[in-house]
């Protein structure tokens, strides 16, 4: 359904375990002076005692919407309670919904997409999420539900940060951020936070979320840095110190010149490179040049450890190593004097092994083929529906002279055109959020269905 | 397993001779539930926030002014003797009112903080009411005469067999069937879907229901078997049987469907389709004993068709400003009580053709 003026009323759904802060924050929204008429949604075990805005107690209760299909589920009390709500003359500027602390997001994320009298009158506006900084760590390996609440998420309050260590809670960014990139992250005490940072985020505004960290869209690599070197004809050490690592990977490929082409056609090289088999190199011995040479150094127990380069075409070289340099002192020496490089980059490390859950975006030049975009988005959610917990994008659509924005809550989708491009530069967005998602698989899938 | 073919947007064809306007007011909230008195003397209507308003039915003039339920009213069922009124709400409570002074007789607890469904039973010996999966049977002096165990997941309807001697309630995974006599449920007809409403066929040897998932589930009560009515453009929440239980009526898009449940019943059959909406068809109501049915719609166009097995005509139309809230035909099928979002509140009287 296409609303050109925006009538709907804001939905903001509020998830985090018993005890994490949702009922503080909600109270702080009710009470703070905001001039706004919210109506809230309390779980069945909630415990609010205030009646200047209208307070609902829900019963959870989750059912499918078609038979057999668990993407489908949905919070049948919603619908009932808030279409009953909307049909009252004293209009809400918001709604806040209250999920039980065990609460999977899914169905009730999925009510205001599934339910046509939802989608008509409310918009999913954003899903904050109130996490306990202190007790995160008991829940955060093994809960399946306190992953999702974060997967979920397009605000997260870290909550009670006066009981936790900033080494502690730097430590909880990095890994909440790992799981889910596009949620926008406040440091809270008694969920003491701006109301404009819960209220109305615009959950569908998928620039804001690039805003909030545009390496996020990056592609990850298989290696954190390369440096490039005009080396000539001889040979040259390698010298590295203790490091995090007993090992570490490297390829050293030619680069043909100083050019942009040049520097992607290798950075691509390098990637096929390391997804080869590694060969051991001990110290002393001569890395592999070239493609398709994947180098594992192996290093000495203590101390340095040196391995040789030997080049016998004069020009310039891309070395790219599995961890950065800096880690374990490494540098390349020549026969005099060590070598700088003319140019380094530090690549975003891939995560696939340190969570379950994770972030993919996906950045595409190029126009969409609709149709084999639809085919594609189409068996994509059949077969991954459940695992992909949310994903939003903008897309160009081939003919189409307004950006495509689409948002999607497992197997729902929810896509139309926005605003003409105009001047801006034409292409493609994409954020999945999920478990076990395979990015080259996404990306390849999407790259498909481009118009060629 | 039969299938709709949905069309959008048919063409409205010119109107037939309209609807006499018997009388006309306005409340000032948006109406959920409209009941004519069994006597015909009065109409009921709900609003949304909680008062019910009474109005003599032959000029609109307003009786009694109830409060109805703090939060908002949910439904309304009149008492068999058209004096009590039984009203359910948003307070947890089923209330009783004595329609004649307009003073509470009795309260009862639902059982659930939203109190949803309420219904008389035929004769007028039994209330029951639904309040999250709580069943509740009543008797009219609002004693608690049954505790019925709770269902499986909120109660959506509750329906009264024509002769009062059981009911049958949906919630999520289909139907079930009680009687006033014993706590256990009767009768299940299961299925892993979401009902939302249900209609018995005035027969009792059917019993349709509307669903979540854009489908409409008919069951034969006697062998229990099932079928399915799919391709709806909606969620389906409007189901009418024609008194003499041969046509049933469904919504759940622009145009509302017929099913001929004659003969072998509606399985492969194609259904009739209503043009005439130009948006989705809200309530679907057949005369108590004559083949007209009205349709109210989101576009505020109120229909009046003659289904007939040869043709079934658009006889009249009147279009409100707002979408159609409620519709009631009058126990004598004469008058219809129209009302929409904004509160307009209209009777017109039926022209014989």
């Amino acid at each position: 359904m296409m609303n050109t003026l925006e009538t709907r009323v804001p939905v903001t759904v509020l998830t985090g375990f018993l005890g994490a802060g949702k009922t503080t924050l909600l109270n702080r929204v009710l009470t703070e002076n905001h001039g706004k008429k919210i109506a809230v949604i309390e779980n069945e075990f909630g415990e609010i005692g205030i009646d200047n805005d209208l307070v609902i107690g829900a019963e959870e209760e989750i059912f499918e919407m078609n038979n057999g299909c668990i993407c489908c589920t949905v919070r049948g009390d919603l619908i009932r309670i808030l279409g009953h709500l909307m049909k009252r003359r004293d209009k809400f500027d918001y709604i806040m919904v209250e999920t039980t602390g065990m609460a999977d997001p899914g169905p009730v994320a999925q009510t205001f997409y599934v339910d046509d009298d939802m989608q008509e009158k409310l918009k999913l506006d954003g899903i904050v999420t109130v996490v306990d900084a202190k007790h995160i760590w008991e829940h955060i390996d093994d809960s399946d539900e306190a992953k999702e609440q974060v997967a979920f998420a397009d605000v997260i309050l870290l909550n009670k940060i006066d009981l936790v260590a900033s080494e502690d809670l730097d430590r909880l960014e990095a890994r909440i951020k790992s799981m889910n990139s596009m949620a926008k992250i406040f440091r809270t005490r008694d969920a003491v936070v701006e109301m404009d940072s819960i209220l109305n985020v615009g959950g569908f505004n998928l620039d804001r979320a690039l805003e909030i960290d545009p390496k996020f869209m990056e592609p990850e690599y298989p290696f954190e840095w390369s440096g490039i070197y005009e080396l000539n004809t001889g040979t040259y050490e390698w010298v590295m110190g203790e490091g995090p690592d007993p090992v570490m990977g490297a390829a050293l490929l030619p680069l043909a010149n100083n050019g942009l082409a040049a520097k992607e056609a290798t950075l691509m090289g390098a990637v096929l490179t390391f997804s080869e088999d590694e060969q051991a190199v001990q110290a002393g011995e001569t890395l592999r040049l070239g493609k398709g040479q994947h180098n594992q150094l192996v290093l000495n127990g203590k101390g340095e450890t040196v391995f040789n380069f030997v080049i016998q075409q004069p020009g310039h070289y891309m070395l790219f190593t599995e961890h950065h340099p800096d880690e374990f002192d490494a540098h390349l020496c020549g026969t005099d004097a060590v070598q700088t490089p003319l140019e380094t980059r530090e690549y975003k490390p891939d995560h696939e092994h340190d969570e379950e859950v994770t972030s993919v975006g996906i950045t595409l030049p190029g126009d969409f083929h609709l149709e084999r975009l639809n085919r594609w988005l189409g068996q994509l959610l059949v077969k991954q529906g459940q695992d992909i917990f949310r994903m939003k994008g903008v897309l160009s659509l081939r003919g189409q002279d307004e950006r495509f924005v689409f948002q999607g809550v497992h197997m729902l989708f929810d896509g139309r055109p926005d605003r003409p491009w105009g001047n801006e530069q034409r292409h493609n967005k994409m954020v999945f959020i999920g478990r076990n998602l395979d990015r080259s698989a996404l990306e390849e899938g999407f790259r498909a269905c481009l118009v060629s | 397993m039969s299938r709709v073919m949905m069309r959008r947007k048919g063409k409205r064809k010119p109107p037939k001779p309209s609807l006499k306007a018997v009388w006309r007011t306005h409340i000032d909230d948006h109406p959920i539930g409209l009941a004519w008195s069994p006597d015909g003397k009065k109409l009921a209507v709900a609003g949304v926030s909680g008062p019910i308003t009474l109005f003599n039915g032959a000029d609109g003039a307003v009786q009694h002014k109830l409060p109805g339920h703090t939060f908002g009213t949910m439904a309304i069922s009149w008492h068999k003797s058209s004096r009590l009124l039984a009203s359910v709400g948003q307070d947890g409570k089923v209330r009783l009112w004595d329609t004649r002074t307009g003073s509470q007789t009795s309260e009862m607890a639902g059982g659930a903080s939203w109190v949803e469904r309420v219904a008389f039973s035929p004769a007028g010996d039994w209330l029951v009411s639904a309040a999250g999966r709580k069943l509740r049977l009543w008797d009219t002096t609002g004693a608690l005469s049954c505790e019925y165990p709770d269902a499986n997941s909120t109660i959506t309807d509750i329906k009264w067999r024509h002769d009062g001697k059981r009911f049958a309630v949906t919630a999520y995974n289909g139907v079930v069937l009680y009687g006033p006599t014993r706590a256990e449920p009767l009768r299940r007809f299961e299925w892993q879907g979401s009902s939302l409403t249900l209609e018995w066929s005035p027969d009792g040897k059917h019993i349709a229901t509307g669903d979540q998932d854009s489908t409409v589930h008919f069951w034969l009560v006697e062998s229990g078997q099932d079928l399915q009515m799919w391709g709806y453009e909606t969620k389906v929440l409007e189901l009418a049987w024609s008194f003499n239980s041969r046509y049933l009526a469904t919504g759940g898009g622009t145009q509302a469907v017929i099913w001929d449940c004659s003969g072998k019943g509606p399985e492969n059959t194609k259904p009739v389709m209503l043009e005439g909406h130009r948006d989705l068809i809200k309530h679907l109501k057949f005369q108590r004993r004559g083949m007209l049915l009205a349709s109210g719609g989101k576009d505020g166009l109120l229909a009046i068709w003659k289904v007939e097995k040869k043709k079934t005509v658009m006889l009249a139309d009147s279009v409100f400003k707002n979408p159609i809230a409620g519709l009631a035909w009058s126990p004598d099928d004469r008058r219809i009580a129209v009302s929409d979002e904004s509160g307009t509140l209209s009777i017109a009287a039926v022209q014989r053709t």
